[in-house]
Parts: structure tokens; C-alpha cells; sequence
């Protein structure tokens, strides 16, 4: 899975783009912690080309969020396919999370 | 760090006595059988989805029981999480005795055999350093009596305290009334948790649907 990362408004936008499986889920995770500690309080996952989502993934989402709170800041995700979505619903992560459909949105909502 | 089969027993049992809670046979099956898929999918070694299980990396990690569970894994592939309970579930005597003996080796429990009857030996484990448990038990208050985003190790434990039914006993009735929502948003977050508590409601419906009178 490749990351590719921008700032707007504030925001470190990180778009996400494969399959965030146990092996993409290790790299994300180590990913997180470098942004954190170089000071991105807030953070934006745009998913739109996120094509698939496992356990482990859910767990680093997880994971960097709990980070993310722990510093104050916030975290949230915009654009989710079809099937992540179903994954968030599924496993209520779509309650736990900050989820937006639409980018503007999320960035406006977190600036 | 104890592995999740030894968090989930040190919860069941009583710390004075050192005998096992009484729980339904088929909760505490698939309670270590999930506790074992758990502590492989937070070691990297199985991932899983909506749909399969699947294997990551067959290193072995040094723990007999989740050695013994990642090498039956994989040998076969393409099977779901429920496929994988119901594998582990008929070992789960295995897992227990490993995980109380983990237990005892770590200076947290000690083992003791007791007489009944003045006859009959029975093996207690009676807490001999109450600091792990209470150290479990203080993170799940913490997530259940707060908006905090919990842990994965702690959604976890959660999930698998709550299809032991632990939950009764640690909870006071008004507690457990007050967290009951909280407790089963986390342990949704978890998808073999998931799998875990459809097993047991599966066999909690079929055991209902048995006893109901039938038609001549």
C-alpha cells in the first residue's frame, strides 16, 4: 500500500492507496508515530482509493487514534469504498471514529 | 506481558480460593480458542476479514499453544475465523493447563492440590501476586467507564471477558447495567471477538431450541 501525504488547512491529509493488510499495517503503524512525534496533531485518512481493509488494519486505525487522542489531537477518515465501509460497520468502527464521506467536509470539520 | 489464555483465566479465577469460575463449558472453549486466534493476529502471524482467516507469517513465537494453533494453520488455508474456533475450541483443555502452568511459572499463581472428601484431589490456583490481575481489570474499568479509544490489546480482553460472562462478577448489577452499551461497542471492534461471541450464541440458541417441548 503506498501513502502519499499533503497539508491543508492545518491538516496532514494522508491518502491511502491499496490494501492495508497485516504487512501495510506494520509500515502505516511505524507511519503514525513519526508524524505524531513530529507534531501533526491532526490528521486526515483520505481512503477513496483504499481498495480493501483487514483486522490488522482496523487495529493500526485503532491504534493511531488512541496515539492521536492521547496527544490532544484528533484523527478521521473520509472517502471510504463500498467495502470498507461495510468493514467499519461491521466491526462499529464507523461509531468509534470520526467518518466522513466527502473530503472538503472532513477537512473543514477538522480545521 | 501475559498472553490473552492467561489474562482470560486469571480473571476466572477466585483469588482466594484458586478454583475456576463456573462457566458454561462451551463459553470458556471458545473463549481460549479466540483468545488463541488473538494473541497470533496481534503477534503478526494471522490476519483476518469479513471473510477468511489467513495467514501472515508461520515463525513460531515460543508459546506452545499458539505454536501449536499457527502450525494447524498453516497446513490448510481458505477457511474462516468460525472454522478456526471450532478447530481450537476442542483443544481448549490443552490451552488452560498451558496457560495456568504460564501462570504458575510467573509467580502469579500458585499451585496447590486440595482434598475433597478427604478423598478426592483437587488442583487450586490461588493468586499468590495479585498485581497482573488487578492490572487487567484496571485497564478494562478504564475503557468501560470512559469515552477513551481503547486499545487493541484491550478490546481484546474485553471481548473475551464479556463471552466468559466475567463481567457479572466483577461489575456490580448497576455498573454492568451502565457499561452493558459500552461493553458490546468494544467488543465489536474486534472481528474474531465477533466470531467468538456467534459460537457461543449459536450454541446458547440451539440448547434453547432443544429443550422447547415438540410437536407429537
Amino acid at each position: 500500500m503506498e501513502t502519499r501525504t499533503k497539508e491543508e488547512a492545518g491538516v496532514l491529509i494522508v491518502e491511502l492507496d491499496g490494501r492495508l493488510n497485516s504487512p501495510a499495517s506494520s509500515q502505516l503503524e511505524k507511519k503514525i508515530k513519526v508524524w505524531v512525534s513530529s507534531g501533526s496533531q491532526t490528521v486526515l485518512f483520505d481512503c477513496g482509493s483504499l481498495s480493501y481493509i483487514s483486522s490488522a488494519g482496523l487495529r493500526v486505525l485503532l491504534s493511531g487514534a488512541k496515539l492521536i487522542q492521547k496527544q490532544k489531537g484528533q484523527m478521521a477518515l473520509c472517502r471510504l469504498s463500498a467495502n470498507v465501509q461495510e468493514v467499519f460497520e461491521v466491526s462499529g468502527f464507523i461509531d468509534i471514529l470520526n467518518v466522513y464521506d466527502d473530503l472538503d467536509k472532513a477537512i473543514t470539520a477538522l480545521s | 506481558m501475559l498472553r490473552f489464555p492467561e489474562e482470560i483465566i486469571l480473571l476466572l479465577l477466585d483469588d482466594a480460593s484458586g478454583k475456576m469460575a463456573k462457566i458454561n463449558d462451551w463459553s470458556l472453549r471458545y473463549a481460549l480458542a479466540g483468545s488463541v486466534l488473538m494473541d497470533l493476529a496481534l503477534e503478526d502471524r494471522i490476519d483476518s476479514d469479513l471473510e477468511s482467516l489467513l495467514l501472515v507469517d508461520k515463525t513460531p513465537i515460543g508459546y506452545k499453544s499458539l505454536d501449536f494453533a499457527l502450525a494447524m494453520i498453516a497446513k490448510e488455508e481458505n477457511h474462516d475465523v468460525r472454522y478456526w474456533l471450532e478447530k481450537l475450541a476442542v483443544h481448549a483443555d490443552d490451552i488452560k493447563e498451558q496457560a495456568l502452568s504460564g501462570l504458575v511459572e510467573k509467580g502469579i499463581l500458585e499451585h496447590r492440590e486440595e482434598l475433597l472428601l478427604w478423598v478426592f484431589k483437587s488442583r487450586v490456583y490461588p493468586v499468590i501476586d495479585g498485581s497482573a490481575e488487578q492490572e487487567v481489570k484496571l485497564r478494562i474499568m478504564e475503557v468501560l467507564f470512559s469515552d477513551i479509544i481503547p486499545d487493541p490489546r484491550d478490546v481484546v480482553i474485553i471481548s473475551l471477558a464479556d463471552a466468559c460472562g466475567i463481567f457479572s462478577a466483577i461489575l456490580s448489577e448497576r455498573e454492568l447495567e451502565h457499561s452493558r452499551g459500552r461493553i458490546d461497542q468494544v467488543r465489536r471492534l474486534d472481528l474474531i471477538g465477533q466470531a467468538v461471541s456467534r459460537a457461543i450464541w449459536d450454541i446458547d440458541a440451539s440448547l434453547v431450541y432443544a429443550m422447547q417441548p415438540q410437536g407429537l
